[in-house]
């Protein structure tokens, strides 16, 4: 049961209680699992200290290999495997070839991204999420610590600064 | 709230800018051929530049305004002065249209009687093709545009004087209207003066790209010219309320109008190449084999520096990286008008003074100074060209307070947040 997490949480009503809730926590250093919001809040990456995706990184090497592959692709199958005369124009015909290129560049950025995003996330079609409260996807915003391990004392914490900021809903669950 | 102020030391550097300026004008019309080709190429390409540039910014900022974007508010007043030299711009096409009628300059090819009655091609574009539609067009539509920017900064400027919520917004439901006017007019308009101010220096020639290619360019400049002026007044601590985000996203503009108009300049291409039209191919073939340091280094400047050096999401913040790609960029596009310009006049003066002479065929394809790449006499008119700019520009900007107070998107632009 070691990759199942022990989680406390706190669901406020507002964005600006929870922002200004994870200002006292970062003041109080406790160290926040994670953030769950019903929609983008402008600065939360910043406060959480969360660093620059990489994913982009990613999508340029994708795009540079859908690059290489459509480019030398036809530069074989023109050149090498099957030349064909279109319209007097020479075997190796660069500007037929960037639109194809283009495409193959845009539709291995986009299909290598999106496969690592999920893979790298662990979601699937028919995968089980787990989640914490119903109402995160609607209304709620919530602070999640993560309790393995954590003393009572700790925990105590934890539910003594989610009060005191004011979630207006504190519980626990095993995900 | 902050106002520009106009200091002596830029007034002086903006004159001396025009005075570098006159003087290589003045030189290159002494060391011309006998139709002063090389003065009015250079002529007409700065000015169609920067003409162009106002009334790209103008276009956007009505484009912005009209699709209710609330983020380029506390830098619009940039973009409102700059588009306020079109009257400027607008005086300066008269010489040009004046050498039409008079004779004094020989640009375009069809305005040559002679030849248009012997020359098929000529004769069929003669109904558009002529100095009635280049004049009458010419002041028309620069005037419209220029009508439409100068009540459009009033309007702005009456909002801050006890306009804005108080009044209703009503400034800003003129601003739409006539925001409204200008994107429907200024659409069709600014695609039918290109062809006349530059597409029909080749005369033979046309492209339906064309409009769309020369525009990107000019939005590209002008884009890299804001960015320039931003990090400038930001370096002398003016417009406090604009900081990284809004950087990035004029960044992301610049970034991917390059790459649009790199789809420009291949499409323009290869529509031509894959269609095998032979007639128009005489334009590519003409730069490639005779400019060929121009047609390519175009292409590397405008699309190969941009697409690198642009790319990474944190370069859009950093103000050394970003001023540096709007420089290159901004001479880039400069060489691409450049480009458009040049081959086809001097193709013309070649054919125009060979046949003045009694016979031959001018179509030398030797390396011709100011022609074939800028020389330090274009470079000198350039830089006089952009010091009037300047100067219309900031003695604009300084009249008003360069932050809308009472505008009602000031509030959005304030917390513009991009990731």
């Amino acid at each position: 049961m070691s990759d199942h997490k022990e989680v406390l949480f706190g669901l406020y009503d507002d964005e600006e209680i929870m922002m200004d809730a994870i200002r006292v926590a970062n003041k109080e250093h406790l160290e926040i699992e994670d953030v769950f919001t019903p929609f983008p809040v402008h600065g939360l990456d910043h406060l959480l200290h969360l660093s620059e995706s990489r994913l982009h990184i990613a999508g340029f090497v994708y795009g540079a290999m859908g690059t290489l592959t459509a480019f030398l692709f036809m530069s074989w199958v023109f050149t090498r495997d099957w030349p064909i005369i279109f319209g007097g124009k020479p075997y190796w015909s660069v500007p037929a070839f960037i639109p194809i290129t283009f495409e193959l560049t845009v539709l291995f950025a986009s299909i290598g991204m999106v496969v690592s995003y999920y893979t790298v996330n662990g979601l699937a079609p028919g995968v089980e999420n787990p989640y914490l409260h119903d109402r995160i996807t609607d209304d709620k915003f919530c602070i999640a610590f993560k309790t393995n391990g954590a003393s009572s004392q700790d925990v105590g914490k934890m539910k003594d600064f989610l009060s005191r900021t004011g979630a207006s809903l504190i519980d626990s669950k095993i995900i | 709230m902050d106002k520009f102020k106009f200091e002596g030391g830029q007034r002086t550097l903006f004159l001396g800018m025009i005075a570098v300026g006159l003087v290589s004008m003045v030189l290159t019309f002494f060391a011309d051929d006998a139709l002063h080709t090389r003065f009015w190429t250079n002529y007409l390409h700065n000015t169609i530049f920067f003409l162009g540039i106002s009334f790209a910014l103008l276009f956007a900022y009505c484009a912005f305004t009209l699709a209710y974007a609330g983020w380029f508010v506390n830098f619009k007043r940039i973009w409102e002065a700059y588009a306020q030299f079109l009257l400027v711009a607008l005086i300066l096409m008269l010489p040009l249209i004046g050498g039409l009628w008079m004779g004094y300059h020989h640009l375009y090819h069809w305005n040559v009687p002679e030849d248009v009655a012997t020359d098929p091609v000529l004769y069929g574009k003669s109904g558009f093709l002529n100095k009635w539609w280049y004049t009458l067009g010419t002041l028309i539509v620069v005037g419209v545009w220029y009508l439409c920017a100068s009540r459009i900064r009033s309007l702005s400027l009456a909002e801050d004087n006890g306009g804005g919520a108080s009044n209703n917004f009503a400034e800003y439901a003129s601003i739409k209207k006539w925001s409204g006017i200008l994107m429907f007019f200024g659409a069709f308009s600014s695609a039918a003066m290109i062809w006349q101010w530059l597409m029909s220096l080749d005369a033979h020639w046309y492209s339906t790209m064309y409009a769309w290619y020369s525009t990107a360019s000019f939005f590209v400049a002008g884009l890299s010219l804001t960015i320039i002026t931003i990090i400038y007044l930001k370096g002398k601590g003016y417009l406090e309320t604009l900081d990284g985000n809004h950087l990035h996203d004029i960044g992301k503009y610049l970034f991917a109008f390059s790459i649009f108009w790199t789809y420009l300049w291949f499409d323009q291409y290869m529509l031509i190449w894959y269609a095998n039209n032979g007639e128009e191919t005489v334009y590519f073939q003409t730069r490639i084999q005779q400019y060929p340091v121009l047609f390519y280094g175009n292409l590397l400047i405008n699309f190969v520096m941009p697409f690198f050096v642009l790319m990474r999401n944190s370069v859009k913040r950093k103000h050394g990286i970003m001023m540096f790609a709007a420089i290159i960029l901004f001479f880039g596009h400069w060489w691409d008008v450049f480009m458009m310009v040049k081959p086809g006049a001097l193709h013309t003066a070649h054919e125009a003074l060979a046949q003045g002479h009694g016979g031959g065929h001018g179509h030398e394809a030797g390396f011709t100074p100011g022609f074939t790449l800028p020389g330090l006499l274009e470079i000198g008119t350039f830089i006089g060209f952009l010091g009037l700019f300047m100067y219309v520009g900031f003695s604009h900007l300084s009249r008003a307070a360069l932050t809308p107070a009472n505008d009602p998107y000031l509030q959005e632009s304030m917390h513009h947040e991009v990731i």
